[in-house]
């Protein structure tokens, strides 16, 4: 699904953000990216949803090289990858609906069938009676949520989240890396960079290690039963 | 089942895609414009301020062209006084009158010819004399000259086309004395040039400064709503989804402004009609001012479309790179 060729990526001349990344991310897959403050795991996001390209190397999504991509190619990938970004990045003077509902009104759907499907959403993420609320005032933990119903209202084919959790409770935490799992079971593939040590232990994904712009270590998935124990 | 699916509620069922709705050119149009006033209305303020600002520019400008027109058109009436005329010692037999009539007619750029018999010449040396009859005893039409009296069409009678009309009305043969007022021509085709330039100059300076402003003021506009341009381009907008709304929304501010500026330029015009006699020496109701013609405010109507929806295009541009 994701395929990452020899990327190197600097935003300064002297200063390399990714240096010779090869990776491989299979349909339907659970990575998390990790690594400190610095190390490029918002950078190797943004390659995946076309915001960034690289000086070397190739960036493959579903079969497409989007570093080959024109700018009008470039919308349409973007309706395939659904992201929840670090400051969530939601319209602070809009309400929640307005927000998830831009997802599909980009995609041209109908206003009966956006309300329909919007709501839905909605209701997985169990914030439905807040629909008419202005994100302004909601808590952490509900922005982050609306932030992903926005990324996840129209199925994607791959989530990207940078660090999902950063300022959250233990409680909300759980429900947020619930809803990942099941936007995966339900076929997404998804990639969350994070530096949270324990939400990677808890979830027992393959793990991808990112120190100064290179991958370091990868740890494969551990068996599927540890996951029950959750 | 995994313990943490037992969280959701059981009534959720998958959602199936539907068709897509609003396709085609129309619905697209509709889609576009309904945002548009949505936008509109949840921006009051910033709409509010833009509006103001356009109608303002644009009352500037059209009250400069107001103005402008009302001088023209005064000018217009002046160079009516622009005539040539052609005196003759003699009276002319009713045959030569017909023979020089029909020469001069057929030179271009003549509107009407008359001729002014002796009598006719003292009759109206009289009128210009009246309360001084005495001066003209003993005065007798017979040595007074006859004349044709030659006015000219509009676009004939700058210094140079008069120049050259006289030169030509000299060579038919028995035409020897042409008067015209030389000096007088010159003068006011001199001012009328000057009153032009100036118009141009000015108003161009004005359109500039118009131009600046209402820009940036869209631009300001624009930029308290980046983030919203930004989130549209991050879950897949094309460049046009993104700015077909905001073009439509300077469209409509450019509108609405222009429309505006003419209601209150027709009734600063109509209050300096009834009201500016008191404090002037001539009655502007009877002086033939006139307001801006149709075609004039048509252009205004235009020029704000215009204004609103460039100003908006180029505004754009700065913060669709995403």
């Amino acid at each position: 699904m994701i395929q990452l060729h020899n990327v190197s990526l600097a935003y300064q001349q002297d200063a390399s953000a990714l240096n010779n990344i090869d990776l491989k991310i299979g349909k339907g897959e659970f990575v998390f990216l990790t690594g400190p403050s610095g190390a490029g795991k918002t950078t190797l996001l943004r390659l995946l949803y076309g915001a960034l390209t690289p000086n070397r190397g190739q960036v493959l999504i579903d079969g497409q090289n989007i570093t080959r991509m024109s700018a009008s190619q470039i919308p349409l990938l973007r309706r395939t990858v659904g992201v929840v970004f670090q400051d969530f990045k939601l319209l602070q003077n809009r309400t929640v609906f307005e927000n998830v509902a831009i997802t599909l009104e980009v995609l041209g759907w109908g206003r009966a069938d956006i309300g329909k499907k919007t709501m839905h959403i909605l209701k997985q993420m169990g914030i439905e009676s807040k629909y008419n609320l202005i994100t302004q005032r909601l808590s952490g933990g509900e922005q982050q949520r609306v932030a992903l119903a926005r990324a996840l209202v129209n199925d994607p084919k791959i989530l990207l989240a940078d660090e999902p959790t950063g300022n959250l409770d233990d409680a909300n935490k759980n429900q947020i890396l619930n809803i990942f799992k099941e936007a995966n079971i339900r076929g997404t593939t998804v990639v969350v960079a994070t530096h949270d040590r324990r939400l990677i232990e808890q979830s027992h994904k393959r793990l991808v290690t990112l120190i100064k712009g290179e991958i370091v270590e990868q740890v494969e998935k551990e068996s599927a039963s540890d996951d029950q124990t959750l | 089942m995994n313990k943490w699916k037992k969280n959701q509620p059981a009534t959720i069922k998958p959602f199936k895609r539907p068709t897509l709705a609003g396709d085609g050119f129309g619905g697209r149009a509709g889609f576009f414009l309904s945002r548009a006033v949505t936008n509109i209305r949840q921006n009051v303020f910033v709409n509010v301020v833009t509006i103001g600002t356009i109608t303002l520019a644009l009352l500037i400008v059209s009250l400069f062209l107001l103005i402008f027109v009302n001088l023209e058109s005064a000018a217009e009436n002046w160079s009516e006084r622009v005539q040539v005329t052609v005196y003759f010692d003699k009276e002319l037999s009713s045959q030569d009158q017909s023979a020089f009539r029909d020469k001069i007619t057929a030179l271009s750029g003549v509107s009407r010819v008359s001729y002014v018999t002796r009598e006719e010449a003292l009759k109206r040396f009289k009128s210009r004399l009246r309360g001084q009859e005495t001066l003209l005893e003993g005065v007798r039409p017979e040595i007074l000259p006859t004349s044709f009296e030659i006015a000219l069409k509009r676009t004939h009678r700058d210094t140079i086309s008069v120049e050259s009309f006289v030169t030509t009305l000299k060579r038919i043969p028995g035409i020897t004395e042409v008067q015209y007022g030389e000096e007088w021509v010159r003068r006011f085709n001199s001012f009328l040039n000057f009153i032009r330039l100036l118009g141009a100059l000015l108003g161009g300076f004005l359109v500039i400064a118009v131009i600046f402003i209402v820009s940036n003021t869209i631009k300001l506009t624009i930029y308290s709503r980046r983030d919203e341009l930004e989130v549209m381009s991050l879950v897949g907008a094309t460049r046009f989804f993104i700015k077909a709304p905001f073009l439509l929304e300077g469209l409509i501010q450019g509108m609405t402004g222009s429309v505006f500026s003419v209601i209150l330029l027709f009734g600063l015009y109509e209050g300096f009609l009834h009201n500016a006699g008191s404090f002037l020496t001539f009655n502007p109701v009877t002086s033939g001012l006139s307001f801006l013609p149709l075609e004039y405010i048509a252009g205004l109507l235009l020029a704000g479309a215009m204004l609103g929806f460039i100003g908006s295009l180029t505004s754009l541009k700065r913060f669709i790179n995403v």
